[in-house]
């Protein structure tokens, strides 16, 4: 694959606070690549930073081998898709999706065909004399895909575009950019907060946190094998516990010794041990490996979510048995589900269900979505 | 600093630089200017004499002797402060009454109030002798219901009605304006909680409306204390506001006692709003 | 429509009554038969037809309209860029100090800012030597400077109400920063550039207090020119002009609403989208606007006459200017040199409230003008201090015919080398026969009668006040002992409880209404007054033995620039037509034997004003100087000056 777009050590702050931190990022043509973080994280800013909105205090970027920081916004290949979609009020749905190609003093038939393969595209169809501020969210969202796409950029850049919808809409916006990216064959970037969103959608995630990249990958390795405690915790549910790594393929943790499918780290070095919720049996007491009371129980439709007090350690774990509270139970874990990572600066900050709510969790989502930029 | 894309940045300074430039030279030096004739004689050789003047002249009134300026200083904050709350009471109501209407309603209301302001205005405090005086269409009016003549031109009521006449859509515009954009909703959650229609108005409305009771006050204050043709008008020239201080020194050609009553005045308007604006800034936590 | 509930709507109504009353006051006195403000004589549409006959007023709307316009559209241009460039700061320091700057003249009294531009203005004018500091430009810069802060508080809202990346998306569908804002920001701050137009022309054409410190050479705007009608009086004109711009405002209202933009200062709760249609009208008034705007200025810069422009510098309501029936002198002098001398040439023509008014502005440096009509001490005054230049008297040759001895060599100018005599008068006192027992009239003592308490009129002017107290002491009104002038403040302070009000221009409206029963003031407008007092009111009149004995006269002072085309000037006032005109619009005495000797000109003043104006021309001279005022010093005038505020502020 073609390299399309390559950051090198690019570095930001504003006022003294570092939002990028040396970013090295490649992205390649025809990839649905997303940046994944928590707000503050530096995505948008690096999102910006492509689009032309912001200048990096150091580094560069290229664009197909060009640099591309010596060019304007109107000048570059790219374009963007805005979280609050910045719809020309004061135009059109039609005029909206031609706005691009009046700039560029297209001739009329040739904008009035081009729009309306957009509006096809986004299934817009008959909405050309529409005002864009009569039309929802998800309509609205369309519309300012349309217009990005029209003027055929190589790039296009998606800052949190799903963010503003709701649930149900928002999955099959999902899908639809997904669709739309595969019939179009540009390359998307995509910025969210949301790890479900992130997963399902790309080809490629970068996982950020304070300004600097925490992994790059697939989806499924990004699950499967995070590389510290903060990706392990931000994608997907985790229990992350402080382990040794007695010799290759032999961790122990709760004072138990465990078999796992890692090696080459040293001898007795101190590790974060990753078990996923979903990955833990349930298994009468005096057969688990580990033994714990049950604290607290959430049945969530295709599953109970039960916390599990073990030497003071909350485990999470996903079951479709039902247990209850108080009662004691016993783990047991394959090998295969546990990861082992090496030490990081987050560690022991993730992974511990002591004061876990469902509620919670939920409010500083929806915190998230009002903070970034 | 933040960085920016090198053509936006220069944009942007471009789009500023006028401003810029013309705020230093037509806003900011020409103050220098007040302060250096309130420093300087006549030869522009530096003298305190100006702004001792202010503060130490004295005149006979009524057998007492008082300071001079002073006097007609305090004159004319009263007076200002007078027609301000006159103007606060009667005007916040009304942008009140406003903020409720219809839209259509809101819309006439607000070009009837705004109508005057575009009429002269030494020829509205001009019409307002026609109405005022012992023998002006009031007392024709009141003496046709058999009421007895009253007399107000010439008093400090005149010059009151003068001032909140001219300056009572100033008051009533920013007030509106931040009123227009309460949510109802906050009302509702305080008659929920249990508060009563005046509890409702001196817990909620009232402190939310508050920056703009500020600017109204401000809009108000500052023209009223400084006005020097509606005292000659509507007080019969009986009245010797700080405003005809100034204008009397100005005409007498003596310009710099005249910058140095300007340059007084202005130190205690900015010091009264930056008072101001403290308070506004802590009712705002409470 | 009303939707509010019965007693809100009784309020409001009181309210609307409140701010409508004048204005209905207005409306229906600009109809008035007579002179008067106050007495309504029957209906009639005199005063329009004499408006639009006043060259000079309409002048000066001509001017305000073009000062409005152009400080309107220059301060709404610069101040959306401000905000636009305020916006974007990022810098908290350089945000505040924007903040702040940008409210110094909405914290700042007008008074303030208009006197610290002048100080500016006069002070930079005599440092590069200018002839003028103060002109049009400068009450245009004035007018922009307080207008800027209005249009940037309206467009930063707005700014900071849209969506952020509205600009952004522009450039990045490929726009220039400059393409992204003309397409995108400015339709979306539109509501706000409109108000912030909207409220910078309001306040603009509003502006009296700035507009009378920055104001200079012949630039007059209506508000000014309406202030310096105090010596003579506001008439139902000014009456008839507003009721003129009111229905105007109306029509322009109605269509603005037309055209959907809202009202100043009121945010429009939902957001439209305007139809093809609205956008259209949008656009051709915004159009029209700025042709009409460009053209004036255009025809400020280019048009600006090849041919000699002539500053003529007088008191307001001083010169027979065609209204009311009468003749043109300006237009006749216009007419007149092109006959003579056989070239074009313009008059400017401006005006003064007083004495002390005209000779700050000169004093200042700050104003050029070629002939001035200051009264006699005045001329004293500037005389000595090197302001007067000496007349070519062979460039005025109607002056031997027309001036006799009585008003040759004359105190002020004894060699007559400075002047030419336009009016003389003399202060008298106006009494109302209704009101007042003959017994009491005769002398001084009337004014200070315990049995008119309450009806007295005092002049509103330190000299003529103290002269009043001075006549009846005995006292010498150009005395330069402190303590003769305490004992005239003491007796004025003795008189302040009886006096009801102390005047200039109003005294016509308060006499002729039956408002006062006494006043002191000049001989000839008490026959303005009688001309439209109320059927109620019977004015008279008489002359106290020791009284102000002033003349008004012509000179030419050194900051004058078209010397001969002045002398030429002050030559045509001397001729008859003229002379005579002026004569009888001003109704003061005329030193010019033309006038006083011509039959017709006796009988259209009428006996008694032919008795009282012209006595004995010969007792005139001497009683002349006698009496009349002489230039105090400095040290004096401020005495002067001091002991009238003190009692003001009794």
């Amino acid at each position: 694959m073609r390299k399309i777009i390559e950051l090198k050590g690019i570095t930001k702050s504003f006022d003294g606070d570092v939002v990028l931190d040396h970013i090295d990022l490649d992205i390649y043509d025809n990839e649905f690549i997303t940046l994944l973080g928590p707000s503050g994280c530096g995505k948008t800013t690096t999102l910006r930073i492509i689009a032309g909105f912001e200048q990096p205090d150091s580094g560069t970027v290229t664009f197909l081998g060009e640099d591309l920081l010596s060019l304007p916004p109107h000048k570059r290949n790219v374009n963007t898709v805005f979280q609050r979609y910045a719809l020309f009020p004061h135009l059109n749905v039609y005029e909206n999706i031609a706005f691009p190609l009046r700039v560029k003093k297209a001739p009329n038939d040739e904008i009035d065909t081009q729009v309306h393969e957009m509006l096809k595209l986004v299934a817009l169809e008959g909405f050309e004399k529409r005002s864009v501020t009569s039309l929802s969210g998800g309509q609205q969202q369309r519309v300012a895909i349309a217009r990005a796409l029209v003027s055929r950029p190589k790039v296009l850049l998606l800052d949190e575009p799903l963010a503003a919808l709701d649930a149900k809409l928002r999955k099959d916006m999902q899908l639809e950019l997904h669709k739309i990216q595969r019939a179009s064959g540009i390359t998307f970037i995509f910025v969210t907060h949301d790890q479900e969103e992130a997963l399902s959608m790309s080809d490629t995630v970068v996982v950020m946190a304070e300004g600097k990249i925490q992994q790059i990958g697939t989806p499924v390795d990004i699950y499967n094998e995070p590389q510290n405690a903060f990706v392990a915790d931000f994608i997907g549910e985790s229990n992350i516990l402080n382990g040794v790594m007695l010799e290759d393929r032999k961790v122990r943790f709760h004072g138990h010794v465990f078999e796992c499918v890692d090696a080459g780290f040293g001898k007795n070095e101190p590790v974060d041990v990753v078990v996923r919720p979903e990955d833990v049996d349930i298994v009468p007491e005096e057969k688990g490996m580990l033994r714990g009371v049950v604290t607290g129980v959430t049945f969530l439709g295709v599953h109970y979510e039960i916390i599990v007090d073990v030497q003071g350690f909350k485990w999470m774990i996903q079951t479709t048995d039902f247990v209850d509270v108080d009662e004691h139970i016993g783990l047991y874990i394959e090998p295969d589900a546990i990861q082992i990572m090496k030490k990081s600066k987050y560690s022991g900050m993730f992974g511990d269900y002591s004061s876990f709510s469902n509620e919670f969790d939920e409010l500083s989502d929806a915190e998230a979505e009002v903070e970034e930029e | 600093m933040r960085k920016e894309n090198k053509g936006l940045a220069a944009v942007r300074r471009a789009v500023l630089a006028p401003y810029g430039v013309w705020s230093m030279i037509f806003i900011v030096v020409p103050l220098f200017f007040v302060a250096y004739y309130a420093f300087t004689d006549s030869s522009f050789r530096f003298t305190t004499e100006n702004v001792t003047r202010f503060f130490t002249a004295t005149s006979t009134v009524g057998g007492a002797t008082v300071h001079t300026y002073l006097l007609i200083f305090w004159r004319s904050l009263k007076l200002a402060i007078i027609s301000t709350a006159i103007c606060l009471l009667l005007g916040y109501p009304i942008a009140y009454i406003l903020s409720r209407a219809s839209d259509r309603t809101q819309k006439i209301l607000i070009t009837l109030i705004m109508i005057p302001m575009w009429m002269n205005f030494l020829i509205r405090t001009y019409a307002w002798m026609t109405i005022l005086q012992d023998t002006g269409i009031l007392n024709g009016l009141l003496a046709k219901i058999g009421l007895g003549p009253v007399h107000i031109i010439g008093t400090e009521t005149a010059v009151v009605i003068g001032m909140v006449y001219d300056y009572f859509p100033y008051m009533i515009l920013p007030i509106y304006s931040v009123m227009a954009k309460l949510d109802m909703k906050l009302v509702e959650a305080a008659r929920d909680l249990g508060c009563n229609g005046w509890n409702v108005l001196r817990r909620v409305i009232f402190p939310l409306s508050l920056p703009g009771v500020i600017s109204g006050v401000t809009m108000v204050l500052i023209p009223s204390i400084s006005t020097f043709y509606i005292s000659q008008k509507l007080g019969n020239g009986k009245f010797y506001l700080i405003g005809d201080a100034i204008e009397g020194q100005y005409v007498a050609n003596n310009l710099h006692f005249a910058a140095a009553i300007a340059l007084l005045l202005m130190v205690v308007l900015l010091v009264c709003m930056a008072l101001m604006q403290r308070y506004a800034n802590k009712r705002a936590f409470v | 429509m009303f939707t509010i509930k019965l007693s809100a709507k009784i309020y409001t109504a009181l309210i609307l009554v409140f701010l409508f009353a004048p204005i209905v006051i207005l409306l229906v006195f600009s109809f008035n038969a007579s002179k008067s403000l106050s007495v309504m004589q029957g209906g009639s549409l005199y005063w329009y037809r004499e408006l639009f006959r006043d060259a000079e007023t309409l002048g000066a709307v001509r001017n305000t309209l073009l000062l409005a316009i152009t400080a309107a559209v220059v301060s709404t241009v610069m101040g959306t860029a401000a905000a636009v460039g305020i916006h974007r700061l990022r810098s908290r320091y350089l945000r505040l100090a924007y903040d702040t700057v940008t409210n110094i003249p909405m914290i700042n009294p007008d008074i303030i800012t208009g006197i610290s531009l002048m100080l500016m203005f006069v002070f930079v004018g005599r440092l590069f030597g200018a002839a003028t500091s103060l002109n049009f430009w400068t009450m245009l810069i004035a007018h922009i400077t307080f207008c800027l802060p209005y249009v940037i508080l309206q467009v930063l809202p707005k700014l900071q109400q849209m969506d952020s990346s509205l600009p952004e998306a522009a450039m990045d569908l490929g726009c220039t920063p400059l393409k992204a804002f003309l397409k995108v920001e400015i339709p979306e701050i539109m509501p706000g550039i409109v108000t912030g137009l909207i409220m910078a022309f309001t306040l603009s054409l509003d502006d009296f207090v700035i507009s009378y410190f920055t104001s200079g050479n012949g630039f007059e705007t209506l508000p000014i020119r309406i202030y310096n009608m105090t010596k003579k009086t506001v008439t139902p004109k000014m009456y008839a002009l507003s009721t003129i711009i009111f229905f105007t405002i109306l029509a322009l209202l109605i269509m603005s609403n037309l055209i959907d933009t809202t009202a100043p200062g009121v945010e429009r709760p939902e957001k439209k989208v305007r139809t093809a249609e609205q956008k259209k009208r949008l656009r051709i008034a915004g159009g029209i606007g700025v042709v009409l705007a460009a053209g004036m200025i255009a025809v400020m810069i280019i048009g600006a006459p090849d041919r000699p422009v002539l500053n003529v510098y007088n008191w307001g309501e001083y010169i027979s200017d065609g209204s009311e029936d009468s003749f043109n002198t300006i237009k006749g002098f216009e007419k007149w040199y092109k006959e003579n001398y056989g070239s074009e040439v313009e008059v400017n023509y401006s005006t003064f409230a007083s004495n002390e008014d005209m000779y700050s502005k000169i004093a200042s440096g700050a104003v050029s003008y070629d002939v001035i009509i200051p009264s006699d001490y005045m001329i004293a005054r500037m005389r000595e201090e090197g302001m007067l230049l000496p007349l070519d008297k062979d460039n005025i040759p109607n002056y031997d015919e027309c001036i006799g001895e009585s008003f040759r060599g004359l105190y002020y100018d004894p060699e007559d080398l400075y002047t030419v005599p336009y009016t003389y008068s003399f202060v008298g006192v106006i009494w109302d026969a209704e009101q007042v027992d003959e017994e009491d009239t005769g002398d001084w003592d009337l004014l200070w009668n315990e049995k008119y308490r309450g009806n007295i009129l005092q002049f509103n002017n330190s000299r003529d006040a103290f002269a009043t107290a001075q006549y009846k002491l005995g006292l010498d009104v150009n005395n330069t002992d402190p303590a003769e002038w305490r004992a005239a403040l003491e007796e004025l302070k003795a008189q302040q409880p009886l006096v009801k009000s102390y005047v200039m221009d109003e005294i016509y409206n308060m006499m002729e209404s039956g408002e006062a029963a006494i006043a002191s003031y000049y001989a000839g407008d008490y026959f303005t007054m009688v001309d439209s007092e109320a059927d109620t009111v019977d004015l008279q009149f008489y002359v106290p033995e020791r009284t102000n004995y002033f003349i008004d006269a012509m000179c030419i002072p050194s900051c004058c620039q078209q010397k001969e085309l002045a002398e030429a000037f002050i030559n045509y006032m001397l001729e008859e037509e003229p002379a005579i005109a002026n004569a009888e619009y001003i109704m003061y005495g005329c030193p010019n034997r033309l006038v006083y000797e011509n039959e017709d000109y006796a009988e259209e003043m009428g006996e008694e004003a032919m008795e009282i104006l012209y006595p004995d021309l010969d007792q005139f001279a001497e009683k002349f100087n006698e009496f009349a005022y002489r230039n105090l010093d400095s040290q004096t005038l401020d005495l002067v000056n001091t002991l009238w505020e003190e009692l003001k502020i009794n």
